[in-house]
């Protein structure tokens, strides 16, 4: 058993690495790619300390910790893309009749897929959100005992695979469109938008829904609320890890269950 | 022997979207999607002993392609069983891999970007093949196919015959018990198509590869395989032996003469000896043909028959080409029965 999730590891690395030889060969798009997203998202910088200029807190956060929240978006997604953005090929993938290669081959389609892509842009996104979380965790104070540091890793990682598992739900939904340009996928992944703001600014339908139905906010928010002790969401927080087994298993089952339906290309 | 394929009243439909031309037509299908059923295959049942070469032919469209991407479990099937090894190939899609390679000669299976090495020492790390194993098929393969010269280069940057040779090699470096060829020599020349048939015979003598082979090409048929399975429209239409094929359907020979002086040789007296045979005269007599059954007549006769009458400086007997044989059945086959023979 440990020997086979030792063996989908490093033939993950292994899968990683090519995608990195073949990206090498276009390395200024690679620079691009790090750059322009990292550009993007300074710009939300600028606009929430415009807010704060104003306003002192939003619904009993400060800015610091509102960058809290805002940069566990940025790394989890970084984290998430450099990894796991395999998931984007999937309407390539199954609309061209590629996946056939991953099916006649004695590994998981899913490590297959999440691992036929590199997220290089995904660099740009760690590096910036690690710098703003450091920054901001430095001007909180907080009281860091060895539990919450240890907390704070599980729920670091729960959010990578809650919003990877998402991820690969909503580009599962190619097995039911079959529609080339499909864009639930992005739709989905732009709900994750409202995850960087305090889920307490907005009304219920829409807490609901990131809560709920797409659950980007234990990504960021639940999880920042727990290690910062605000009034009830801090409870929401602990939820994290259980959200994430569920997020990972719902995602594989609906891939699966996809996948049956799956109908290769006519030549 | 048990056998090493086993597929019973296998199916396969599609649902093909329904769309009327024209922008309201696309509306139309977005609000309300009409489909038809297409069925593919349709209830096809055969077997395979391990270590057969079976070629599996039919018309475009007939289901081959639809068939294989069942076998190796790349899709689910509508109805019917299939059995590979014992495996239930879209049940254990890992555990059947392993017992399979497969060469879809329309794609590759090789990492676009990657140095041919480097794809193979992937599929190296995927099928957790021995490095011993490893080694022996990499030379061997690239002594036979003549892979060297392009190992280093990416796929993109290969040939289309090369690409097909690397692929074969690819499919096979695990030592597959069956191995799928799905049109394998499609746009290649004579003789990168000959090293591969070579190839491919070598496998299956040798290794005791089972092959099954689809192709519009007879002449990867007559070259790998001992088995005919034909298929029109998703139904089986014959399966045996393909000397049975020949010997049902490629009965007519012809003898061609080549004569010194012009041949005077008129039909009926060649009607006389040897009722049903026809003759053709071409080139003012130097040259002429004898059509024959040769389950009613033999070549010997007719041979002598010509030698008593003219001065034969040359001659050759032939006989239907398979593809002639096929053309046939594929023709005939108007009412979709099972051919016998
Ligand atoms: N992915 C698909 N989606 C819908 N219909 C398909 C698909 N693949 C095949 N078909 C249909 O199934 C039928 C059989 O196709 P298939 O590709 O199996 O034929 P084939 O025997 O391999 O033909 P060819 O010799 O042209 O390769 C065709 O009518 C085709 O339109
Ligand atoms: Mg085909």
């Amino acid at each position: 058993m440990i020997a086979k999730w030792v063996k989908m590891l490093l033939l993950y690395v292994r899968f990683m690495k090519a995608n990195l030889i073949a990206l090498l060969e276009y390395r200024l798009d690679m620079m691009i790619m790090i750059f322009s997203s990292a550009l993007i998202h300074l710009l939300g910088l600028v606009f929430l300390w415009v807010i704060y200029q104003r306003v002192p807190d939003i619904n009993g956060w400060g800015l610091w910790e509102v960058l809290v929240v805002y940069a566990m978006v940025y790394v989890t997604e970084g984290i998430s893309s450099f990894l796991f953005e395999g998931s984007w090929m999937m309407n390539t993938l199954v609309n061209k009749g590629l996946l056939d290669n991953f099916l006649i081959r004695p590994v998981s389609p899913i490590l297959q897929i999440l691992s036929s892509r590199i997220g290089v842009n995904g660099i740009g996104n760690i590096l910036i959100g690690t710098a703003i979380l450091i920054q901001a965790v430095s001007h909180i104070s907080m009281h860091w005992t060895i539990p919450k540091i240890i907390m704070a890793v599980v729920l670091l990682v729960s959010a990578i695979i809650i919003r990877s598992s998402i991820k690969l739900a909503s580009n599962s939904s190619v097995f039911w469109t079959q529609n080339p340009g499909s864009s639930f996928p992005f739709m989905i992944h732009s709900i994750g938008e409202f995850a960087k703001y305090p889920v307490s600014i907005y009304n219920t339908v829409i807490q609901g829904i990131v809560t709920v139905v797409v659950p980007f906010a234990f990504v960021s928010f639940y999880p920042a609320a727990y290690l910062f002790d605000k009034e009830v969401f801090r409870y929401w927080g602990l939820l994290t890890p259980v959200v994430a087994i569920y997020c990972a298993i719902g995602a594989v089952t609906i891939f699966n269950y996809g996948l049956k339906r799956y109908e290769s290309a006519g030549n | 022997m048990t056998p090493l394929i086993i597929v019973d009243d296998l199916t396969k439909e599609f649902l093909h979207a329904v769309k009327k031309p024209g922008l309201t037509g696309s509306v139309r299908h977005l609000l309300r999607p009409e489909y038809e059923k297409k069925t593919a295959v349709d209830r096809i049942s055969f077997s395979i002993d391990p270590g057969e070469s079976v070629a599996y032919v039919g018309p475009n469209g007939a289901g081959k392609s639809t068939t294989i991407k069942m076998l190796t479990g790349i899709l689910v099937p509508t109805g019917g069983k299939i059995l590979v090894n014992g495996v239930i190939p879209y049940k254990q899609r890992i555990e059947n891999a392993k017992n399979i390679g497969a060469v879809f000669g329309q794609r590759t299976q090789l990492w676009w970007d990657l140095p041919v090495r480097e794809s193979l020492s992937l599929l190296k790390a995927i099928y957790e093949i021995p490095e011993r194993e490893y080694k022996r098929n990499l030379e061997l393969f690239t002594d036979i196919l003549n892979l060297g010269e392009f190992l280093h280069l990416p796929a993109r940057k290969i040939s289309l015959g090369q690409r097909m040779r690397a692929d074969l090699a690819a499919s096979l470096l695990h030592n597959p018990k069956v191995l799928y060829l799905d049109e394998p020599t499609i746009g290649l020349d004579v003789s990168v198509k000959a090293r591969i048939r070579q190839f491919i015979k070598q496998v299956n003598q040798e290794s005791g590869t089972t092959i099954l082979l689809t192709t519009h090409d007879m002449e990867d048929i007559e070259d790998i395989c001992k088995r005919l399975l034909i298929i029109d429209q998703g139904r089986v239409i014959f399966d045996g032996e393909l000397q049975a094929v020949k010997d049902a359907f490629a009965q007519e020979r012809t003898i061609h003469f080549e004569v010194r002086a012009p041949l005077h040789l008129a039909e009926d007296a060649l009607h006389n000896q040897f009722p049903g045979a026809a003759l053709h005269i071409q080139n003012e007599g130097s040259h002429c043909s004898i059509q024959f059954n040769r389950f009613h007549l033999a070549a010997g006769e007719i041979i002598e028959f010509m030698m008593k009458r003219s001065d034969v400086v040359d001659i050759h007997i032939d006989e239907p080409s398979i593809e002639l044989v096929i053309r046939q059945i594929y023709e005939s086959n108007l009412n979709n029965q099972r051919i016998i023979v």
